[in-house]
């Protein structure tokens, strides 16, 4: 049975960045990236396995194995006893489905990867480092353990921080790996303590053990509601959601293939994923529900408002992955579990699909600008034809998946609020409007820049097999896991606190429930109303009417173009930061430095003048004074009364004494 | 004749010998005096093993050996006399005094 070697999955590609880091030479054409790859496959091998037997009732979901970690005596309330943590794995539907997704993606991208780092100088460390980050990621989906999960959740910003810097002899990508690193960080620490709240009022870090306690009603419900805000603070952090979200659109120095494994699978999807993970808690408690969903809904608008402006082809991107994250935070957070895990596992592929697409794209032209680009379709046309499959996923047209993940997502958050639906519907559609912008100004009209776009060509196989992989994926999975509630069912069957939840929901929406044809039908005519839109300021070649637009609003899109201004305003922290830092050095150096330390010595010395002093008049005069007496006067005189050289005197003396001894015995 | 007769005998030489040595003003009565502690010792020696273990000989043999010492260590003395006597000229005590403190 396949499912008792899932703790396999994370070891693999662990070991295999091993392998590659430490074995063999730094060579551009090393053949250690097959390692990593031969890896990934056996993991995904294995994920598919424990999907299918799990999907054939073969294995029972959820499943749990696990080991002694270490254990220590203990005196819990006044009783001594063994504390024995334990770590192993646990497998549900949504952990099931992750792992099949991250180990495809990662593979996916890892083979990719060859042709796009040909003749990279770092070309095996790029594959050790790859390797590394997927089995973080993996370790983090299997893991039972909160402390285990924390500790992936960790790596994988190391990992990040790797390879979003792994440029870093250019400028840009080491201040960007820096910045999502301390960035995410912020987030991290709101986990940490959550992680403190856990242990203290539940005494474990075993989920499933945590969810009985949960659901048991062992915990206050204000400590629910701050367990549930420190995750999702975490997630925020991780996952890229309003106010947290500046370091994704910079992550874009990285290579690309990295862009699009943490966009789709390893990095972002680890904040949504640990948000299902937790969803006991969040049951628990309304009012971090309730957060979840605003902080979704607020970063879903505001970042695909942003994704309207950017030139940067990857920019673009990034931001519609920040929004469509918000998709899925905001459907966790109106009880929609399988929804928002549906638009993860979709979005997964489509949104490598497009990211790799963008990669060839850029691979091809060198820029990232698509002021420089235009007219490729006729010079990739793979390319231009799996990324049109990308981008209509992404913008939710039947029949591709993003159509069925996102309307599964509205339907729910209009039972939960139509003023959140409002505003989603209105994301929806501007994800369309940006999605296709960023198409027409790659491949259609003319080419801008002809040095470019003229020696452009088709990416090699490589590239290109991987791409019609997803693509592929990205057409049929929406259709296919939707089909029956095939999807629903299964990650239901490990996750009763989804059916849960979703019962609620229907409970509570009994009254409001939106017709299903009327939604997708409404949502499809507004996405291609935005489609054409774009397509009419943006497909031609002639932008003056995208100009008139920009110029009649042009104090949007500097609002836009400054991002809201949250990067300033987290400058502005940094900046604050600074300033307190260097308050800080001045009284260090100014206050403590020179009154206390240089005080201190000050006072030492002076306390060390006045033994001194007193030293060499009282106690050497004594020492001296001693010495003196003994020699000078009494030595002297002495010596002058006995010692006169008479050697008759001395024997003189010699026979009184032992004359003496013979009469005293 | 008794023991105690010759320990006596010994002790009265021994003093003797000791308030001459010091007493003299010259060296070569001290050195006299000396010789005359080394056979008051002697006489002892020759005594106790007469009258205590007549069957040995251990004190009388001691008492040669002793009497070899003090040739060879008149020899040593006389040749000190000599040095001291070229030096200066005279050989009494009072004027050697190069032991003072």
């Amino acid at each position: 049975m396949m499912i008792e070697n899932v703790w396999l999955v994370p070891l693999l590609p662990l070991a295999a960045s091993l392998v590659i880091l430490f074995g063999g030479r730094e060579r551009e054409d090393s053949p250690m990236p097959f390692v990593g790859i031969a890896a990934m496959a056996a993991s995904l091998y294995i994920s598919l396995a424990v999907i299918f037997d799990a999907a054939t009732g073969a294995a029972a979901l959820p499943f749990e194995k696990e080991w002694l970690w270490y254990s220590f005596a203990a005196n819990l309330g006044g009783q001594p006893s063994i504390f024995e943590m334990r770590a192993g794995v646990l497998i549900d539907g949504a952990a099931a489905v992750m792992l099949g997704v991250v180990c495809l993606v990662s593979l996916l991208v890892q083979i990719y990867s060859l042709g796009y780092m040909h003749g990279d100088r770092k070309f095996k460390r790029y594959f050790a480092y790859i390797s590394f980050f997927t089995a973080s990621m993996l370790g983090l989906v299997v893991s039972n353990n909160l402390i285990v999960v924390f500790a992936c959740w960790e790596l994988v910003g190391v990992s990040s921080y790797l390879l979003i810097g792994f440029w870093f002899e250019k400028e840009a990508p080491p201040y960007a790996a820096k910045k999502a690193f301390i960035t995410t960080k912020l987030g991290d620490l709101g986990f940490f303590l959550a992680l403190l709240l856990i242990f203290t009022y539940a005494g474990s870090y075993n989920l499933v053990r945590l969810k009985e306690t949960v659901e048991m009603g062992y915990l206050p419900p204000m400590v629910l509601t701050l367990i549930g805000l420190g995750l999702l603070c975490g997630a925020a952090g991780k996952s890229a959601q309003a106010p947290l979200f500046i370091w994704l659109p910079d992550a874009m120095e990285g290579p690309t293939p990295v862009s699009a494994l943490i966009h789709a699978a390893t990095m972002v999807a680890a904040g949504i994923y640990l948000v299902a993970r937790c969803y006991f808690f969040f049951l628990a408690s309304p009012i971090a529900m309730e957060t979840v969903a605003w902080a979704g809904l607020i970063t879903a608008f505001l970042a695909g408002s942003m994704a309207l402006v950017p030139y940067d082809i990857k920019r673009v991107l990034a931001f519609s992955t920040v929004s469509q994250l918000g998709f899925m935070m905001c459907a966790l957070g109106v009880g929609g579990y399988t929804a928002g895990l549906f638009h993860l596992t979709t979005h997964a592929f489509f949104k490598a699909l497009l990211f790799l697409g963008a990669g060839s794209v850029i691979h091809a032209v060198h820029t990232n600008d698509m002021r420089s680009m235009g007219g490729l379709s006729k010079r990739m046309p793979w390319t231009f034809l799996t990324m049109t499959v990308g981008c209509l996923a992404l913008a939710g047209i039947p029949p591709f998946a993003g159509f069925f993940s996102k309307d599964q997502i509205l339907e729910k958050v209009f039972e939960h609020s139509p003023v959140m639906f409002a505003v989603l519907v209105f994301t929806a559609c501007l994800t369309a409007f940006y999605t296709f912008r960023m198409l027409f100004l790659t491949f259609w009209g003319d080419g801008r820049d002809h040095h470019r776009v003229d020696h452009a060509e088709e990416s090699g196989a490589v590239m290109t097999v991987p791409l019609m992989i997803l693509a592929a994926l990205s057409l049929v999975s929406g259709w296919a896991l939707e089909h029956g509630h095939a999807f629903a069912s299964f990650v239901g069957s490990g996750g009763a606190a989804g059916h849960a939840a979703e019962a609620a929901g229907h409970a509570a929406a009994a009254g409001h429930a939106i017709n299903p044809m009327v939604l997708a039908a409404g949502v499809t005519a507004g996405a291609c109303f935005f489609i054409a839109l774009a397509y009419s300021l943006y497909a031609g070649r002639d932008f003056s009417r995208a100009q008139r637009l920009k110029s009649l609003f042009q104090p949007v899109f500097d609002l836009l173009e400054k991002r809201y201004g949250f990067d300033a305003f987290f400058l502005g922290l940094v900046d604050l930061a600074d300033r307190i830092a260097v308050l800080c050095r001045w009284v260090d150096i100014e206050v403590i430095d020179k009154v206390f330390v240089d005080g201190w010595g000050l006072l030492c010395r002076v306390a060390a003048e006045i033994s001194h002093l007193f030293d060499a008049l009282f106690v050497d005069q004594a020492v001296d004074g001693c010495g003196y007496v003994s020699r000078d006067i009494a030595g002297r005189g002495l010596r002058s009364l006995i010692a006169r050289g008479q050697v008759q005197e001395y024997m003189l003396y010699l026979a009184v004494g032992v004359s003496l001894f013979a009469i005293l015995k | 004749m008794t023991l105690a007769h010759y320990i006596a005998l010994g002790a009265v030489l021994f003093v003797i010998g000791i308030f001459g040595a010091l007493t003299r003003r010259s060296v070569i009565g001290i050195l006299m005096s000396i010789e005359l502690m080394f056979n008051a010792a002697n006489i002892n020696l020759a005594a106790f093993n007469r009258y205590l273990h007549p069957e040995g000989v251990a004190g009388q043999a001691f008492a040669l050996f002793i009497m070899t010492v003090a040739a060879a260590e008149v020899v040593v003395g006389l040749a000190l006399v000599l040095a001291i006597y070229r030096n200066w000229d005279k050989t009494y005590m009072e004027n050697i005094n190069l032991l003072k403190g």
